[in-house]
């Protein structure tokens, strides 16, 4: 080999599997040492276990639930597959021309991602992402006014083993405030929370502003 | 490949659309080990993180596989996707360091990695200073043990291309190995 740091194309054959009648032996030698230690670096890797798995369902397939805003849930996480005539994609595709230019992101949110949801009869809606960092909690879940303050309403879901805690919500344009409930019992602000506003109880709530154009402030 | 069911990925993909959604889970439960190992290689070993990695892989798989448009080549796409997250979740990490990652006790840090031998260091350390390309091709060979067949078939790239990856990811390795001597 006339680079000690490297295999010369003959060893690189030889450990692609390929047959190499003319392979010196000390080059054998060394690719067999290295085949052995990534083998060995390649056995001692895990993959992630089947909480990803329970993870990834509870995050698609919500719990059965007769409610309307549950169902309403189900369709919107649900994949759709739609047919359509062609000159209906072609009006589609100047509607939502006209959709993404009033759609935009907004530099320093930090909630999570926002993309404009349905625009029909003018009840626009953008979808926000919330997240929460608590690694201890058995359940978080998000009450606010856009959901007459339900903490049953809407569920995060835990991100394994990082603890962090993500939902996707419609919100419409305004002025919503909310806060993160743990475990059923304990209400808290949302510390990303740009803005939060007494409660009249001696407590704050977090406020985000939606624009039509997507999240005005967080 | 092995199969989790009877069914292929396409019946599977086909009966999720029309909305038997609980059937997802056997393809989450066909590939997690499989891509699982492959994101927990990319991403330095740590187990968490590539639990995170595929996680939202998945999600984002199920919210859009009404445009998987070939159901058959269902594993490629969603290893497409895997992939890009994991790219991403590299790319935060870089540029991002969480509290939690600062604050976090020497004794767990050393008990996420895997593999937290010198020499398993060393290797992480060398497929990190791998160009993308690189690192992905050498784990797909090394560690999943694919043939460059079956590499070409999930990347979508010539298999000369791929071995140009993968044996340029063996000198790095070869490299920074001989270094510990």
């Amino acid at each position: 080999m006339t680079d000690e740091k490297r295999f010369s194309p003959e060893a690189q054959r030889y450990l692609d599997g390929e047959p190499t009648p003319g392979l010196d032996q000390s080059e054998r030698e060394a690719a067999d040492r290295f085949d052995q230690v990534v083998r060995d670096y390649a056995a001692n890797l895990t993959a992630p276990g089947v909480e990803v798995d329970r993870a990834v369902m509870a995050a698609v397939v919500p719990p059965a639930s007769s409610s309307s805003a549950a169902s309403f849930w189900r369709w919107l996480v649900q994949p759709h597959l739609f047919s359509v005539r062609p000159a209906v994609v072609a009006a589609a595709a100047i509607a939502l021309v006209a959709i993404g230019a009033l759609t935009m992101d907004i530099p320093g949110f930090t909630a999570g991602e926002q993309t404009a949801g349905a625009t029909t009869d003018q009840q626009q809606t953008i979808l926000v992402r919330f997240e929460l960092r608590a690694p201890d909690a058995a359940e978080v879940t998000l009450a606010g006014s856009f959901n007459d303050w339900s903490p049953e309403g809407i569920q995060l879901v835990r991100n394994t083993a990082s603890g962090l805690w993500t939902a996707t919500v419609p919100l419409h344009p305004g002025e919503h405030q909310y806060l993160f409930v743990i475990d059923g019992s304990q209400w808290i602000p949302d510390p990303s929370a740009h803005a939060q506003v007494d409660d009249g109880f001696g407590q704050a709530n977090s406020v985000i502003v939606v624009g039509p154009r997507g999240v005005v402030r967080s | 490949m092995s199969e989790i069911g009877s069914q292929s990925d396409a019946v599977l993909v086909h009966r999720i659309l029309a909305g038997q959604v609980e059937q997802f889970e056997v393809l989450v439960e066909r590939y997690r080990t499989e891509f699982g190992r492959y994101a927990t290689a990319m991403l330095g070993g740590d187990v968490d993180d590539a639990a995170d990695a595929l996680q939202d892989a998945f999600i984002r798989a199920y919210r859009s596989l009404a445009s998987c448009r070939d159901p058959e080549r269902f594993k490629a796409w969603l290893f497409r996707i895997v992939s890009n997250q994991c790219h991403n979740t590299r790319r935060a990490r870089r540029g991002h360091v969480s509290l939690d990652r600062i604050e976090e006790p020497e004794d767990r840090a050393a008990t996420k990695r895997v593999d937290n031998t010198e020499i398993g260091q060393a290797i992480e350390d060398a497929l990190n200073e791998l160009t993308a390309e690189q690192r992905e091709a050498f784990v797909l060979k090394h560690v999943e043990g694919y043939s460059y067949a079956e590499m070409a078939n999930l990347l979508e790239v010539g298999e000369d291309a791929l071995k140009m990856r993968v044996h340029r990811a063996r000198d790095e390795l070869r490299r920074k190995l001989e270094g510990l001597r």
